[in-house]
């Protein structure tokens, strides 16, 4: 019987091959959810979904897109935001 | 046209998003060339908005134009700094032993001469040896000439 704690759906499960040839049932952590536009809540492009032992690994230019507003807001949305700036 | 040449305007999109230039040249419909605190670069109309003020400027001013321009304007745009060379990287030289290497040739000199001495003696022995052998080796030979003969 398996741990009470692989029991719940809190950790997704993995199907890895061991060395051996068998096929064994491995539980790995969720990955988090999907990085959203703050304003429309559109799922934002050029931003990785991935856990954070993985984004440190990652480089800067990797993590968002290079220009104001960048992994925060979507593209439409920095435009319209800078646009008012610039009127007001 | 609201997008003549030295209209100054806002960049809205991409990374220079946020930073004014001015429209310095017209090109196909749509798009402009944009120059001064963006890079100089072809931009579609849609990517800027224009501003009120408008500067005097030849079509196709240089950048230097353009920055003498946005001074009068209280804009600085900071001068390209070039990317320093790398110097040469230090190589690691191998240090050589020099006072046992000198002693060293020191003693071999001696050696030689010993090693001549020790072969000059050599020699003369076996030159004593060559000579009193030749004339046994006569003797042994002389012996058999006489047989041939018989």
């Amino acid at each position: 019987m398996v741990r009470g704690m692989f029991k719940s759906r809190t950790l997704r499960r993995v199907f890895r091959k061991t060395p051996g040839g068998r096929n064994t049932l491995t539980y790995r952590k969720r990955k988090p959810k999907n990085h959203v536009c703050s304003e429309c809540k559109k799922v934002l492009p050029g931003v990785p979904r991935e856990r954070p032992y993985k984004m440190m690994t990652l480089a800067k230019t990797h993590k968002r897109p290079e220009r104001p507003y960048g992994g925060v807001l979507c593209s439409s949305c920095s435009r319209e935001k800078i646009r008012k700036q610039v009127r007001t | 046209m609201i997008f003549e040449v030295g209209r100054v305007c806002v960049k809205l999109a991409g990374r220079d998003a946020g930073q004014r230039c001015v429209v310095v040249d017209l090109l196909e419909d749509n798009y402009v060339l944009i120059d001064g605190l963006t890079r100089r670069r072809k931009c579609n109309v849609h990517h800027l908005e224009p501003l009120g003020e408008v500067i005097k400027l030849k079509k196709g001013a240089s950048h230097s134009d353009v920055s003498k321009e946005f001074k009068k304007l209280g804009i600085d745009i900071p001068k390209k700094v070039k990317a320093k060379k790398a110097g040469e990287r230090p190589k690691k030289v191998r240090k050589v032993k020099v006072k046992p290497a000198k002693e060293e040739v020191k003693k071999k000199k001696p050696k030689k001469e010993s090693i001549i001495a020790t072969a000059k003696k050599e020699l003369e022995k076996k030159v004593a040896s060559v000579t009193a052998p030749k004339e046994e080796v006569k003797k042994k030979v002389s012996p058999k000439k006489k047989t041939s003969k018989k």
